[in-house]
């Protein structure tokens, strides 16, 4: 498992990387239109495109219906009867195609998101750091967080004893694409800490070595399954995605499916693709 | 033919566009001077005299370089010399009769409630219907002030201008080009600042509400504190938010959880400011934001959280405009103290606070402020500035006594560490004069005011316990241990005069008051018998008179809004002022203390006594010689003749 999320790491530092220096619109709207011309593809050969033309023009049938009779009540029910067995049926004909696009966009989004859902910090900003320990130490842990230059521990640790988690406060001083050590009983972990202004993978979690962790923060390898670390995390500042004002996590989310759509508008005319 | 026509339409049409756009860049009315660059600081609370030391020890090199190549003098203030009285003098180049403030605080004559006199807040209007709350208005805020602003007529004739924290200005006019309300601005509880302070040991504090702040039990358990910061009211519900401070079981530093902010904060350091949410319901919340002091996690745990204070991106009022302007100076520059008077003078007064800790405070309000200023002077193009500066007068207020021996409350092992603390702001300003006069460009226009001076208040008159000794006022239990102050105590049936405010005293007038027992007709002899009763006091400490000045409101230039202030306005000598007690309607037992407060400098004086300062880069085409004219001086600046125009002042 750990295998495919490392590749699809790979495989879209390599598709966004061309994009990296420019607006976050601009590769985003690339990937968004080949995301929506992909999704008619996979749509086209995996759905019965017959069958959906046909319950189509039964649903919109049944629309011309009501309008034609609106002054018979019993045909309206009837009308607006069949448009929800049609359309019952519409979504039966949708499950397979979906079924087979949810694994790839999973893949995608996850990828997406950490590029475009969060910036990376400037000169001058602060996060915290935290580590989340697997077994609880019974006091304070001696453990040992090695920054790189070009950041400094401003504060810290603190030790939760229920959380069983160690956080340093931590400041950017200089730009730079950072790994920060953290060293417990001579075992030595790292987290990735980015301070630049270009598009990169960003990774708030560095997860534990589970299929659900990894799922949920594939931005980064996990942690060896044998350590003593759970989870390493920080938090980054949400990005803009290129829309100045709207700094969230999700802005580039909006654009991903508003261009997308519109792709897959434009282009299911030349693919010979309904839906 | 069709085509020889079409060259001079088209000439036409341009000439035509070309009047439109000049006539859109000249504002409405006549056209001011545009170009003109006139940048105003106004350092609240910067006394002449001090002034005038520090330059002549050379530690004010900038002052000193603006006063040899253009003016320096001292700036008649208001009587009374009050912060949001003399600042509505200089916004509207009218007295108080003119403007309507006298004082911080007002009475409703109707009811005998006081009120703070800038601003007035309106419940929203409901009808019940059939025990629904059916909302008929949104309530707000209004500006008491009267009269009109200085820079609306800058505005009226196409002049940008920019006016940053002015005081009495809350909310904004409107009216200028960009604008941040000032002094008088309050926190989202609707108050000037209330601090919280969350503690384990409750002992020095018996009561939970102390002034300015509430203090509240908060104890660790199993390494975590677990408390609310309290916010507002939404209507029978007081709306709250929960925090969580983890404690390191080993070192004096914590972990700070608030909604998803969190913080790491080590015994005696400040947050950043840390966004706050109170939930409303599921579809609304209000936005604030707090800044947190950790004071001590052993043995007693102790924090400090800052009054609430707007979110400038989401304030629940209206501080800006335009209205996105305090979101766009944040973005900019940073988050900032939206509350009008930030310094924690109460956390001192109250003993939340050690005079270091105030300094911190202040320091960090300051360099908000001097930070934001580099922004908003690099952002002017032409028109007018204006930006204030509150720390100097608010630090003033609480250490002034550092640099006075004979103050009553000095301690010179307690204060003498401190003796430097206010010369050192002066340098600071210093430096903000400095840095304005590098990057101000060439030919700009740039004046330095305040709005008083300062002083040492070490004595206390307490005005009601003098009327009350003369016969002017009768309380209702004479053997009343603690007074509430609010006039509480005053039997008005055998009052004829009253004191409220700093400086206020009023006549108790039949059909005006609301168990008024002086005719009309009598009213101005009852003043002057007091006026001269008043100016015979001595302080039997000084042996020097307590009172030097004693003015009518019938003697103000303007008498517009005259009916609302006070009927006499007492003008104490220097080194003396009113009480606290007798300002908030309480009548003391004695009538001289000394002042032991920890507020121990003011200006609440005779202000023939705590005049302010005026330096100008070059002369100005009107010279001005007190608060009052200096606006009309400033607009003589871009060629306006006439302020404050006739019809309004009339």
């Amino acid at each position: 498992m750990s295998m495919i999320f490392g590749s699809m790491r790979a495989l879209f530092d390599a598709i966004l990387y061309p994009f990296r220096e420019l607006s976050p619109l601009v590769g985003l709207t690339v990937l968004s239109v080949l995301f929506g011309i992909g999704m008619l593809v996979v749509l086209k050969y995996t759905s019965n495109q017959e069958k959906l033309d046909a319950v189509k023009r039964k649903i919109h049938a049944g629309l011309f219906e009501i309008r034609l009779f609106n002054d018979d009540l019993r045909a309206i029910m009837r009308a607006q009867w069949d448009i929800l067995r049609h359309n019952v049926s519409y979504l039966g004909l949708w499950l397979v195609p979906l079924l087979i696009m949810m694994v790839p966009l999973i893949l995608i989004v996850g990828q997406m998101h950490f590029h475009y859902g969060y910036r990376g910090f400037e000169p001058g900003e602060q996060t915290i750091f935290t580590v989340e320990l697997k077994q609880d130490q019974g006091s304070k842990p001696a453990a040992r967080l090695d920054v790189p230059e070009g950041l400094s521990i401003d504060a810290g640790p603190v030790w939760i004893p229920a959380k069983r988690e160690l956080s340093w406060r931590l400041e950017a001083d200089a730009r730079g694409d950072y790994q920060v050590g953290f060293e417990l009983d001579g075992e030595r972990y790292e987290k990735n800490l980015q301070v630049v202004d270009y598009i990169a993978r960003r990774s708030p979690v560095r997860p534990a070595a589970t299929f659900l962790d990894q799922l949920l923060y594939p931005a980064e390898t996990p942690l060896p399954a044998d350590g003593a670390v759970q989870s390493i995390a920080l938090k980054y500042p949400p990005a803009d995605a290129g829309i100045s004002g709207w700094d969230n996590e999700l802005t580039w989310m909006l654009v991903f499916v508003v261009v997308s759509v519109i792709a897959a508008y434009a282009f299911k005319g030349p693919f010979g693709v309904t839906f | 033919m069709q085509r020889q026509r079409t060259y001079p339409t088209l000439l036409l049409g341009l000439a035509v566009m070309a009047l439109l756009a000049f006539n859109l860049a000249c504002g409405r009315g006549e056209a001011g001077q545009r170009g003109q660059r006139v940048i105003v600081l106004g350092f609240d609370g910067m006394d002449y005299s001090l002034t005038k030391e520090l330059m002549a020890q050379g530690k004010l090199p900038n002052f000193s370089r603006l006063a040899a190549e253009g003016t320096f003098t001292h700036l008649g203030t208001s009587a009374p010399p009050l912060s949001p009285v003399a600042w509505s003098n200089f916004i509207t180049g009218m007295d108080s009769g003119g403007h309507g403030i006298f004082d911080f605080i007002h009475r409703d004559p109707k009811t005998m409630i006081p009120y703070l006199s800038t601003s007035l807040t309106r419940d929203p209007e409901t009808f019940n219907l059939l025990g629904l709350e059916i909302p008929l208005s949104s309530g707000g805020t209004e500006n008491m002030r009267r009269g009109q602003a200085f820079w609306e007529v800058l505005e009226d004739r196409g002049v940008e201008t920019t006016i940053i924290r002015m005081p009495a200005n809350f909310p904004p006019t409107g009216t200028a080009s960009r604008e941040i309300s000032g002094m008088g601005t309050p926190d989202l509880m609707g108050t000037y600042g209330t601090f919280s302070f969350y503690t384990s040991e409750l002992f020095p504090f018996p009561g939970k509400e102390i002034g300015g702040g509430n203090v509240y039990e908060a104890w660790e358990e199993n390494g975590v504190v677990e408390a609310q910061l309290h916010g507002p009211s939404s209507g029978d519900i007081k709306l709250t938010t929960d925090f969580k401070v983890y404690v390191d079981p080993q070192d004096p530093i914590v972990k700070l959880e608030v909604g998803d902010e969190e913080r790491i904060i080590q015994v005696g350091e400040w947050t950043d400011w840390v966004p706050v949410e109170f939930e409303v319901s599921a579809m609304s919340s209000v936005s604030a934001m707090a800044r947190f002091y950790l004071r001590s996690v052993r043995p007693e745990f102790e924090m400090y959280v800052s009054p609430l204070n707007f979110h400038p991106d989401n304030p629940v009022e209206v501080i800006s405009t335009p209205e996105d302007y305090a979101g766009e100076l944040a973005e900019a520059s940073g988050l900032f103290y939206t509350q009008g008077m930030p310094e924690e003078t109460k956390g001192l007064s109250e003993g939340v606070l050690t005079p270091e800790e105030f300094l911190a405070q202040a320091k960090i309000a300051g360099q908000e402020l001097a930070h934001q200023y580099k922004y908003v002077l690099g952002d002017f193009d032409d028109g007018l500035l204006f930006y204030y500066f509150g720390n100097l007068d608010q630090v003033s207020h609480m250490m002034w006594r550092s640099r006075d021996p004979d103050h009553p409350a000095y301690n010179a092992e307690r204060d003498a560490p401190f003796a430097q603390v206010i010369e050192d702001l002066y340098v600071e300003a210093d430096g903000i004069v400095g840095y304005t006069l590098d990057n101000m460009g060439e030919g700009t226009q740039l004046v330095i005011m305040s709005d008083h001076g300062f002083a040492s208040w070490r004595r206390s008159f307490h005005l009601n316990n003098w009327l009350k000794e003369n016969g002017y006022l009768a309380v209702r239990d004479p053997n009343l241990k603690k007074d509430p102050g609010f006039l509480v105590n005053v039997d008005w049936s055998r009052t004829r005069a009253y004191g409220l405010g700093l400086n206020g005293l009023y006549i108790n007038v039949a059909g005006r008051e609301k168990d008024g027992i002086v005719a009309e007709s009598e009213r101005q002899a009852l003043m002057a018998e007091i006026k001269a009763g008043l100016l015979e006091v001595i302080d039997p400490v000084t042996g020097l008179p307590a009172i030097t000045k004693v003015y009518s409101r019938d003697d103000f230039e303007y008498q517009q809004e005259a009916a609302i202030g006070p009927d006499l306005i007492i003008g104490y000598a220097e080194e003396t002022r009113g009480s606290n007690e007798s300002a908030s309607g309480a009548v003391p037992p004695q009538m001289f203390s000394d002042n032991t407060e920890d507020w121990s400098g003011d200006h609440g004086m005779d202000h023939e006594t705590v005049p302010g300062i005026l330096f100008t880069s070059q002369p100005m085409k009107k010279p001005a010689t007190s608060l009052q004219d200096l606006a009309a001086s400033i607009l003589a600046e871009f060629g306006v003749d006439e302020f404050p125009l006739v019809d309004q002042a009339e």
